[in-house]
């Protein structure tokens, strides 16, 4: 067997507390189709992003050739021969193919571009790829397959020694699969490394070699894939143990609707049909990028919408917006709560009291003493760790800024409440606490829609489980059914 | 497809957004031609692309850096500082006067590379630091000629804005100038960092280096608008640039370069120029006081900007 | 601990700036009245604050804006306009003057109204609208009121910059109550904590349910407020109004907020710094008129303060 190209040793990465890779070895070896499979957050895009010299591991080594590199750079891997094809494009919408193909490694000729060159090798890798456009046309103008292409045309074109390939299906037609195959099998006759990251098990099985399981930053499963069958290939992508974390479920009797939405249709969303009722925790899972965030954005009238009603209360919602939601008492919970939910800057206190400041004041003027006592109780109820409520909130671990991000919400008693990935890289216990708090409300009788990355939170938590693909919900799983096999086999498109 | 093929359509490609405006420029040369007879001659043509020059120089500055995702407000005090320069640098005889131009416009450039560096490498917001950038420069002017004087020699005032169309060559030349820029990497990065800078960065595009380079050419530019102000009035003003700025911005919006950068070719920004220029003359002979081209140039460009965000939806 | 350290010490850093530019401004006068006999008098200091107000009251409106991460670049052409305009507001049979006042003022406030509209509903960057609309009303006030020079003879205008309210001149009075309203504006409201919430984050806030729009809305209305009432109390103490009046204060306003400690990239500042920057501004230009320094030197002396003060809160931000 020729030796890997490229690997790591006993590779480790934490991100503050929290573990994401642990102790990770994996050979890419020339002429050979290596498959990497886990679920989200299992790990995989922060082993591409060390393979590729985005970020540095804390433990263990990357080698290439057999040769230790340590503080690889993306620039020192596109050298080394290494090209990755991400999911979120890399392209210039206003340039041409040909000038997209070659950014950053333009033929030339005397200082000048050497457009000769550059129409016959960005001709032949079309020709290569099955794209039939114009090498003149602005990216901009292809429909999204042909961009993602595109982005792999633009890889090709520096030889690359290694290609890894992020979800390159996820928006190609199957016309368009097929060509790829054919030319990732040309490339793998012609020597080249190929990692292929995909959720679609049956193009695994069909086209890789090799398969390595990641499951919670541990390898499962390191294996030829020659036999192997999808069911055993899911059950190692599955079954963590759930432990303590989470409270027990109420009775939960049916309650009243609260928020409908019918048909849907707006960015990333197909004709979504969606029903949260009072007093339930709804799961809202799925692949990640499936319009799951566009959905709770929509619910919440951030998102313009160009087709679908959404009901509240059985009432037509017309006008809509955050400020508009937020007074009706929906509540939102972004997922980059750096960017979107906390101003860092500024003090706890002011955090704590932002989403409810019109509510406490009268008349417009602040009632700074009933914001502090607000504030106050809020730092208790949740037991944020924090020496002052006057000290700006980027002092917070994320942890406890999640909890602000959740816990600003509470004074305007919220009967809605659409929270994005609220557990995301928060440690167990404060895991353990928004669990909690999250089931008491809805015992309290409010509705809970809660979006997450992690299929153990959704078996465990929810009292019903949506899953969406493609901008639609293609499955509901009732607590009979709820199982992470379930959820993992309905976002892959299986049948359930 | 041949080399020369691609290139041949890629400039094709470029123009196709422009027709509406070549065409709505054309009828309005025409409706001009009609109001003022006197254009149809090579002494009016000269005379026209005289007042038109120093706009479409600003408005190619501008344009410059809002490809490369940027944006410029020192450019009318720039205009002014390259002008008192020229009314204090530039010596009678033909060396000298080539020198003196050579050294006003090399101060542009090096204005407009450290004014580039400040922004691209510490990436501080670019319209805080060239509006910091506006004052310092307006000062300087001050400074050089704290009010109107200098001289510039006769022969060259006659020259360059004399009956003879200089301008229009020169304009000509410029065209030329970017479009061999446009075919070496550096301007294909101009282009690239402004589309999508992330993007361009990671496929190995030098970013940085393309936005101090649109800076340092866009100072030169401006600068030189200056000299050629001077040579028009035959004197340094410490002041004869503050109206260019909005000029610039406005030209640029009307040729189409967004405020994201990216879109738009410099074509299309000294169409804009002409287009503003021609509104501004027309609006002149049929009879509006001079003031009101303040209140268009402000209504166009908020107009501009409507028009843009309808067309986006 | 170390991070709690920290932040305390950032609130120090903050509070100390303003403290600063308050001990600055007054080393500044003790040396003056030292070196310049006359320079620290009464009655000279008394001027300097009266110049001063002028400049606090254009540069509150300012400070709103600019902590909402705005800037309005249209305050020296509505001062100008504001002066202008009220000799053709006042109604001939008005003899207290105050109905001139009042449309003068309700003008300016629409003016800085549709600053807010088309930066809300056209998204266009607020540094080019307010230079696209500063441009308008040179044009519009030129074609209404001719350009040359009027003098003004409307008592409440007269009153306002010449007159006296129990032994303090009316500039001052009025600079007071404005700049109370002001501070209890940012400090004890709603709308006050918006804009600083819109301008730390302006995604963030509208998603907590921030009337992101509206707010801005209102900060520009503020300003245009503040500018017009700036060029009447500036026509008051001129007794005369021509075009270019204003022009002093589209720099004075953005320098005074900015001495003051606030943040110009936004979300952090307060009106007190901003008074205490007006009051620096004005005796440093006086200090200039003293030792003769050129437009040229004022300018780039503007300049470097924006781009230093620039330099040290970009620093701040990245650090975070």
């Amino acid at each position: 067997m020729t030796p890997p190209v490229l690997a790591t040793r006993e590779v480790g990465k934490r991100f503050y507390d929290n573990v994401v890779l642990r102790g990770v070895g994996i050979e890419i070896r020339p002429g050979r189709v290596h498959a990497l499979l886990g679920e989200n957050g299992a790990g995989k895009s922060t082993l591409i992003n060390l393979l590729s010299g985005v970020l540095q591991p804390d433990a263990g080594a990357i080698l290439v050739d057999g040769q230790e590199r340590r503080g690889l750079t993306p620039a020192e891997a596109r050298r080394l021969g290494i090209a990755v094809v991400q999911q979120e494009l890399s392209l210039a919408p206003h340039l041409s193919v040909a000038e997209n193909i070659a950014l950053g490694a333009m033929p030339r000729r005397g200082g000048f571009i050497d457009y000769g060159q550059l129409a016959h090798g960005a001709g032949q890798l079309c020709a290569r790829l099955g794209l039939d456009v114009p090498l003149d046309l602005p990216v901009e103008r292809l429909p999204l397959g042909q961009r993602q292409l595109i982005e792999i045309a633009k890889a090709l074109w520096r030889r690359p020694r290694v290609l890894i390939l992020d979800e390159p299906t996820s928006s190609l037609s199957a016309h368009e699969v097929r060509t790829l195959f054919g030319l990732v099998r040309a490339l793998r006759a012609t020597g080249v490394a190929v990692l292929y990251i995909s959720h679609r098990l049956n193009e695994v099985l069909e086209l890789c070699d090799w398969v390595t399981v990641l499951k919670d930053g541990v390898v499962t499963a390191d294996q030829s894939l020659e036999g192997s069958d999808p069911k055993a290939l899911v059950r190692l992508m599955v079954g963590r143990e759930a432990g303590d974390l989470f409270p027990p479920r109420g009775t939960g009797g049916e309650g009243k609707l609260a928020l409908a939405a019918h048909g849907l249709v707006g960015e990333s969303l197909r004709g979504l049909d969606l029903e949260l009722r009072y007093g339930e925790v709804l799961g809202l899972g799925g692949l990640l990028g499936q319009g799951q965030e566009e959905t709770l954005r929509a619910l919440y009238g951030d998102l313009p919408l160009r087709g679908g009603e959404i009901r509240v209360d059985g009432r037509t919602r017309r006008a809509a917006s955050p400020g508009r939601s937020a007074d009706a008492g929906i509540a939102y919970v972004p997922a980059d709560r750096k960017r979107e939910a906390l101003l860092l800057p500024l003090p706890i206190r002011y955090n704590l009291v932002l989403p409810a400041l019109r509510r406490l004041a009268t008349h417009g003027l602040r009632r700074r003493v009933r914001e502090a006592i607000t504030a106050a109780s809020l730092i208790r109820e949740f037991a944020i760790k924090a020496n002052d409520p006057r000290d700006a909130a980027q002092l917070l671990s994320g942890g406890n800024q999640q909890k602000i991000a959740i816990a600003r919400w509470l004074p305007l008693s919220p009967r809605v409440l659409l929270l994005n990935d609220p557990t995301r890289g928060v440690d167990v216990e404060t895991k353990r606490e928004i669990y909690a708090r999250l089931r008491r409300m809805a015992d309290d009788g409010a509705a809970v829609l809660l979006l997450s990355s992690d299929t153990l939170e959704l078996v465990h938590l929810c009292d019903r489980v949506a899953v969406q693909r493609d901008g639609r919900i293609v499955a509901e799983l009732d607590r009979g059914r709820l199982s992470e096999e379930a959820i993992v086999r309905a976002s892959l498109g299986m049948a359930a | 497809m041949s080399g020369l093929e691609l290139q041949l359509r890629l400039l094709w490609r470029r123009n196709a957004g422009l027709w509406s405006l070549f065409t709505l420029l054309a009828a309005l040369l025409v409706v001009y031609a009609w109001l003022h007879p006197g254009l149809l001659s090579i002494a009016g043509v000269a005379r026209f692309t005289q007042t038109w020059f120093p706009v479409a120089l600003v408005a190619l500055a501008q344009t410059l850096i809002m490809l490369a995702g940027g944006i410029d407000l020192s450019i009318g005090a720039m205009v002014s500082l390259g002008c008192v320069l020229a009314a204090t640098l530039v010596g009678e005889t033909a060396t000298a006067a080539g020198l003196g131009i050579a050294a006003v416009v090399a101060i542009g450039a090096t204005i407009g590379a450290t004014t580039g560096a400040i922004v691209a490498l510490l990436r501080l917001p670019a319209i805080i630091v060239t509006l910091a950038g506006s004052f310092l420069i307006a000062g300087a002017a001050l400074l050089v000629m704290p009010r109107p004087g200098g001289s510039m020699p006769d022969w060259l005032s006659d020259a360059l804005a004399g009956d003879r169309p200089t301008a229009l060559a020169m304009l000509i030349l410029l065209l030329i100038a970017w479009r061999v820029l446009q075919a070496t990497p550096l301007g294909h990065a101009i282009n690239a960092a402004g589309d999508n800078p992330q993007g361009a960065f990671r496929s190995g595009v030098d970013v940085p280096l393309a936005r101090i380079a649109t800076y340092a050419l866009s100072g030169a530019l401006a600068s030189f608008a200056g000299v050629y102000v001077a040579a028009q009035t035959g004197a340094g003003d410490p002041v004869i640039g503050m109206p260019l700025t909005l000029d610039s911005i406005t030209a640029a919006v009307l040729g189409g370069v967004g405020f994201l950068g990216g879109q738009g070719t410099l074509r299309g920004a000294i169409a804009g120029s002409l287009l503003l220029v021609i509104l501004i003359n027309v609006m002149f002979f049929l009879g509006f006081p001079p003031v009101a081209q303040y209140v268009a140039k402000g209504l166009i460009i908020v107009a501009a900007m409507a028009v843009r965000l309808l067309r986006a939806g | 601990m170390a991070t709690a350290l920290r932040t305390h010490s950032v609130g120090r850093v903050l509070l100390h700036r303003v403290t600063l530019t308050y001990l600055i401004v007054a080393l500044l006068w003790v040396v003056a009245g030292v070196l310049k006999p006359g320079f620290a008098s009464a009655g000279h200091l008394r001027y300097l604050l009266e110049l001063a107000a002028v400049m606090g009251i254009v540069a509150a409106g300012q400070t709103l804006v600019i902590i909402a991460a705005g800037i309005d670049l249209s305050v020296a052409s509505v001062i100008t306009f504001s002066a202008m305009m009220l000799p053709l507001l006042s109604p001939a049979g008005d003899p207290s003057g105050l109905a001139g006042v009042a449309a003068t003022l309700l003008l300016t406030t629409a003016v800085g109204t549709l600053n807010g509209l088309g930066i809300v509903l056209l998204r266009v960057h607020p540094l080019i609208l307010t230079l696209a609309t500063a441009t308008i009303l040179q044009g519009a006030l030129i074609l209404i009121a001719g350009g040359s020079a009027i003098s003004v003879n409307n008592p409440a205008v007269v009153f306002l910059g010449n007159g006296k309210l129990l032994g303090w001149p009316m500039t001052i009075v009025t600079w007071l109550v404005l700049g109370s309203l002001v501070t209890a504006l940012l400090h004890a409201t709603v709308l006050g904590a918006w804009l600083f919430a819109i301008g730390t984050n302006d995604r963030a806030s509208r998603l907590a349910g921030v009337a992101v729009g509206p707010a801005l809305v209102a900060a520009y209305a503020i300003s245009g407020f503040c500018a017009g009432l700036g060029g009447l109390l500036l026509l008051g103490m001129n007794r005369q109004g021509y075009v270019g009046i204003g022009e002093p204060y589209l720099l004075g306003s953005i320098a005074a907020v900015v001495l003051g400690g606030t943040s110009i990239l936004g979300g952090r500042g307060s009106y007190l710094g901003t008074v205490a920057g007006a009051v620096l501004l004005v005796t440093i230009t006086a200090l200039i008129t003293v030792v003769n320094a050129s437009a040229g030197w004022r300018s780039i002396l503007f300049g470097a303060l924006i781009l230093g003060l620039l330099l040290l809160s970009g620093r701040d931000r990245e650090s975070r």
